[in-house]
């Protein structure tokens, strides 16, 4: 292999400037751990509600959630991007659409995150569903019939018990977050891969910048991981799960 | 008035009827147990009477209230009514002192020390103080069941549901549940109990409800029931489950 080697590339400076190409990585990192995180709370918090909505008494609500579902699951990440990105503003009413398209801040990183965060709130209300209805009926009723709302059965009973349950899919969808993230390069978000791409044209380096980049999301997921386990530990109920401890 | 009025109650899932014209009330401070064969409808007209189980047709009026009615507040009406369920239903992520005060302090709107002051009460009524920071899947089922029993208690209901409280058991365990039912029913308090323990029936009920097929097929009081009942479904029932 007729390679030129240069480990010590990523301390040297870019070509048109005072930065280094570690400099380059550690903010796509930022700007990766910026539009996951982000997403991941859009995803949490509408996969909550929409895979509660499919578990309600009642035709509407059900509707609702599988519509939501089956939109954001069977259509590809990065069309999705690109919908987000190209066609949505243009269907929006025309000061907002002037404004979106020209004064909103960080749009780019807005609409990653949104979009990431839509379409992983549809895997997740999958996994919110399958939790709920994997709890005995009779919690439900016994929630009721303490004189709990449907709502506040819901928040003290039957969610904490299904977010417990729904621990290891979750951490799966945690994982794979920060992995999918990196299709936000294609609308121009200067996270990890668009400054892989980046560092690799501007230094000739290709191996070097992708094995960075490798460790860089290998890590990202690998935290996300054992930080979900320690989650798990913290919130596991005495008694309740046998199995493991 | 009596608190609880079934009038004419009749329920079908889809095409299948499983309640027919059923007609009973329960005085207050009355104990009444509710028999009959498995399928026979007795836990879900007893679901019925909080509104857990809709019911189609006919009336059921606790403490003056309409349970059908769409007015109603039903969270309401149930957090006066308490429940013991037959597979306990402790909320499993909170601790045994939490179950007992999340009520109080979610519905009632309690203030939380004097919740918990209410909620270690009465564990120490159930004989359960040591283990009020344990979890309830770390308590045997007779525990978890005088938890539930002192979970609706909580609520200070005027009347209290039981549905099928000790058939979820282990043997050895029903009677510590069915002391503390006993010492409830001794105090006074309204109860509707399904159940098939016959002993309880004839300790502590006023009357004795016998279901078959969605109907009440008998309805008369303990001694008649036990001495003299007059279908020929209950006599039956009554030969089985006493001669075993």
């Amino acid at each position: 292999m007729n390679y030129h080697w240069n480990w010590g590339i990523y301390f040297q400076t870019v070509q048109a400037g005072e930065e280094t190409y570690l400099d380059w990585l550690i903010s796509g990192l930022g700007w990766t751990l910026a539009v996951a995180l982000t997403a991941w709370l859009i995803a949490l918090a509408m996969g909550a509600v929409m895979g509660t909505l499919r578990t309600l008494p009642g035709r509407a609500p059900l509707a609702i959630g599988n519509a939501w579902v089956e939109v954001f699951r069977n259509v590809p990440l990065l069309v999705q991007l690109f919908l987000w990105f190209f066609v949505v503003p243009e269907l929006l009413p025309r000061d907002l659409a002037l404004w979106v398209k020209q004064d909103m801040p960080a749009k780019e990183f807005v609409t990653a995150a949104i979009c990431l965060g839509l379409f992983t709130s549809a895997r997740i209300a999958e996994q919110v569903r399958a939790g709920i209805q994997s709890l005995p009926r009779g919690q439900r009723m016994a929630a009721l019939a303490l004189g709990f709302t449907l709502p506040q059965a819901y928040r003290y009973v039957i969610l904490p018990m299904a977010f417990r349950i729904i621990i290891p899919p979750l951490t799966s969808e945690f994982m794979n977050i920060f992995k999918n993230s990196s299709v936000a390069f294609a609308i121009g978000v200067l996270e990890l891969t668009f400054q892989a791409r980046q560092m690799q044209e501007d230094s000739e380096q290709g191996i070097e910048t992708y094995l960075a980049v490798t460790v860089l999301y290998f890590l990202c997921a690998f935290l996300a991981n054992r930080g979900m386990a320690f989650i798990e530990r913290r919130t596991r109920v005495p008694g309740f799960i046998a199995a493991g401890k | 008035m009596a608190m609880i009025e079934i009038r004419h109650v009749f329920k079908w899932y889809d095409k299948f009827q499983v309640l027919a014209d059923c007609s009973t009330q329960v005085e207050k401070g009355e104990v009444v147990v509710v028999c009959g064969p498995s399928g026979s409808g007795k836990s879900t007209l007893i679901k019925c009477v909080n509104a857990l189980e809709p019911f189609q047709q006919g009336e059921i009026v606790v403490d003056g209230v309409s349970v059908g009615a769409s007015a109603t507040n039903l969270p309401k009406l149930r957090a006066r009514v308490g429940m013991v369920f037959q597979h306990f239903e402790l909320f499993p992520h909170m601790s045994i002192v939490d179950n007992l005060t999340i009520g109080q302090v979610k519905v009632l709107g309690r203030p939380r020390e004097l919740a918990r002051e209410k909620g270690l009460n009465l564990l120490a009524r159930v004989g359960l103080s040591a283990q009020a920071e344990k979890f309830p899947g770390q308590l045997s089922g007779g525990q978890q069941q005088r938890v539930a029993i002192a979970r609706a208690l909580s609520m200070d209901p005027i009347c209290m549901l039981f549905d099928e409280p000790t058939s979820a058991l282990d043997p050895e365990m029903i009677n510590e549940v069915l002391d503390v039912m006993v010492e409830l029913a001794a105090e006074g308090m309204t109860m509707m109990v399904v159940t098939h323990e016959m002993g309880f029936a004839r300790k502590v009920a006023n009357r004795v409800i016998f279901m078959d097929g969605g109907r009440i097929v008998e309805d008369d009081a303990k001694d008649t029931f036990f001495g003299n009942p007059r279908s020929e479904r209950a006599q039956q029932f009554l030969a089985k489950i006493l001669h075993h």
